[in-house]
């Protein structure tokens, strides 16, 4: 077999066992984008805090999971883990690695996010009297999220990828299932450019949603972001002036 | 209450005007960041419906004032009485105090991502407890006062600096606070914008609020303040109503201050 085959390319991506790998990536995806997000939150909220233990352990946890590939983590879980007598599901483990390992990086965008958020409005808050909790809800985490959303974006697309690595540990996602495929029929290049095209398009889709979500969440300060940004308000004002 | 009753027991020895709770009393009170003071051993006592006008040099403590004056900054030492309520580190108080004063702030901090509407009625009915359309009656009476209720559905960020800060002396309004606190409000804002935001402070002081103001504007001081406090390294250097301070200031200090400042 010397050439590619285009027809056989099409014909993988259209194999219904490929496309069930397919279900399962943006299944991984979808659930560590949430779970990490959940303990990403949580995390950062440790690490902003100022009882130095909680800040310490948040930043261990921080510094081990970034520090160490997430391959030697999700081995680890799956084949360390039993050693010592603890045993999960292929797919828990895929899931506990890949949410423990995402909620690191989302931990430091999170935390960036409120960090970018200026002292004034906590300040104009209290002066309100406002609730600690209508403060985060109201007036941080909206304002912090506008900002999280294209780092968040960009982890996201890291993450959908990195499922792939979930393939050593058996996990039958995308790439375990292209490389059974390919084992099975020896079309290399036919089978992969089929589970490349499916990469592709996950992430372009994603990449859609971002933009969407960027476009929403910045509709209130499309004139403001400038401005705020910008800070000093004599800019403000010349801004006005030229209006 | 009891405050109260406490007055008018001592109501024999004291002046007349303070048998009232005052608006403000603070007594030596101190503020430190790290080696800096930025407050030193400060007395105020400010009466209900009394209009004050801080200056001072920068650095000398006059924001560092009011901001202790509503909690936002953490006195380290000394007494601090809003209407009576002490400001002892007890949540319950400090939420007093804080319904009981409103903030203006050099650089607006309206919220960016709320309409100038949403920004008014946030705190009244998360805070206050009142119904959408209660606050938002209430939100357009303070708007209409301020002179923008033609802008409530625009963002903070499509308004001048001058009319920000209106809005954001509305948003405190729908608090229906007793004691303002202005924080230099037009320090941020061009020239020709100071203007409409001193009108409305004077509009706000004739019907007889309460007010702190930190400001370099001496001529609002000249006309409004019933009293200006002079303050320099975080001392209260001197008191006095304008015409006194400004025709004939005792410190050398402030001579030296205002020779600079009036050229």
């Amino acid at each position: 077999m010397s050439h590619f085959s285009p027809t056989a390319a099409v014909s993988y991506f259209f194999n219904y066992f490929l496309m069930k790998g397919v279900l399962v990536t943006i299944g991984l995806t979808v659930a560590a984008v949430v779970g990490g997000l959940i303990l990403g939150m949580g995390i950062a909220l440790l690490r902003m805090s100022s009882n130095p233990v909680l800040a310490g352990a948040a930043r261990f946890y921080i510094w081990f999971f970034r520090g160490t590939p997430l391959l030697i983590q999700l081995v680890v879980i799956y084949s360390g883990l039993p050693q010592l007598g603890i045993k999960f599901s292929v797919i828990t483990c895929a899931l506990v690695g890949l949410i423990l390992n995402e909620a690191a990086y989302l931990a430091e965008i999170v935390r960036s996010g409120f960090m970018a958020v200026s002292v004034g409005q906590r300040e104009a808050a209290w002066a309100l009297s406002l609730s600690p909790w209508v403060t985060f809800r109201r007036v941080t985490l909206p304002q912090a999220f506008r900002l999280m959303i294209p780092p968040l974006g960009n982890s996201i697309n890291s993450l959908l990828k990195a499922t792939s690595l979930a393939s050593v540990i058996s996990v039958e996602e995308l790439m375990r299932r292209s490389d059974m495929l390919m084992q099975e029929h020896f079309q290399i290049l036919e089978v992969y450019a089929a589970a490349t095209a499916y990469y592709l398009i996950l992430t372009s889709v994603w990449d859609a949603v971002q933009r969407r979500l960027e476009k929403h969440f910045g509709r209130s300060s499309a004139a403001k972001t400038r401005r705020v940004a910008a800070s000093p308000p004599v800019a403000q004002a010349s801004v006005e002036a030229r209006a | 209450m009891s405050e109260r009753s406490m007055a008018r027991a001592e109501g024999a020895t004291v002046q007349p005007q303070l048998r009232e709770v005052p608006a403000v009393r603070m007594e030596a009170v101190y503020k430190h960041y790290g080696d800096f003071t930025a407050l030193n051993e400060v007395d105020l006592k400010v009466a209900k419906g009394e209009k004050i006008v801080v200056c001072g040099p920068s650095g000398s403590g006059k924001s560092t004032l009011i901001r202790c004056i509503n909690h936002i900054e953490k006195h380290d030492e000394g007494l601090i009485y809003v209407n009576g309520t002490e400001l002892d580190r007890q949540r319950k108080n400090i939420d007093t105090v804080r319904r009981d004063t409103g903030m203006v702030f050099q650089s607006f901090n309206l919220f960016p991502h709320m309409t100038v509407l949403e920004n008014c009625i946030l705190a009244p009915m998360t805070v206050n407890g009142m119904s959408e359309a209660e606050a938002k009656d209430l939100a357009m009476h303070f708007l209409t006062k301020v002179r923008i209720p033609d802008q409530a559905e625009k963002f903070p960020g499509q308004l001048s600096g001058g009319q920000q800060q209106r809005v954001a002396i509305a948003r405190a309004l729908c608090m229906r606070p007793k004691i303002m606190l202005f924080d230099e409000p037009t320090s941020a804002l061009d020239p020709e914008m100071v203007k409409e935001v001193l009108e409305t402070m004077k509009k706000l002081a004739e019907e007889g609020m309460t007010m702190l103001c930190v400001t370099h504007e001496m001529g609002f001081a000249r006309e409004v303040a019933d009293r200006i406090v002079f303050m320099n390294e975080g001392r209260v250097v001197e008191q006095a109503a304008p015409e006194e301070f400004f025709e004939n200031p005792k410190s050398e200090r402030a001579r030296a201050f205002l020779d600079q400042i009036i050229h």
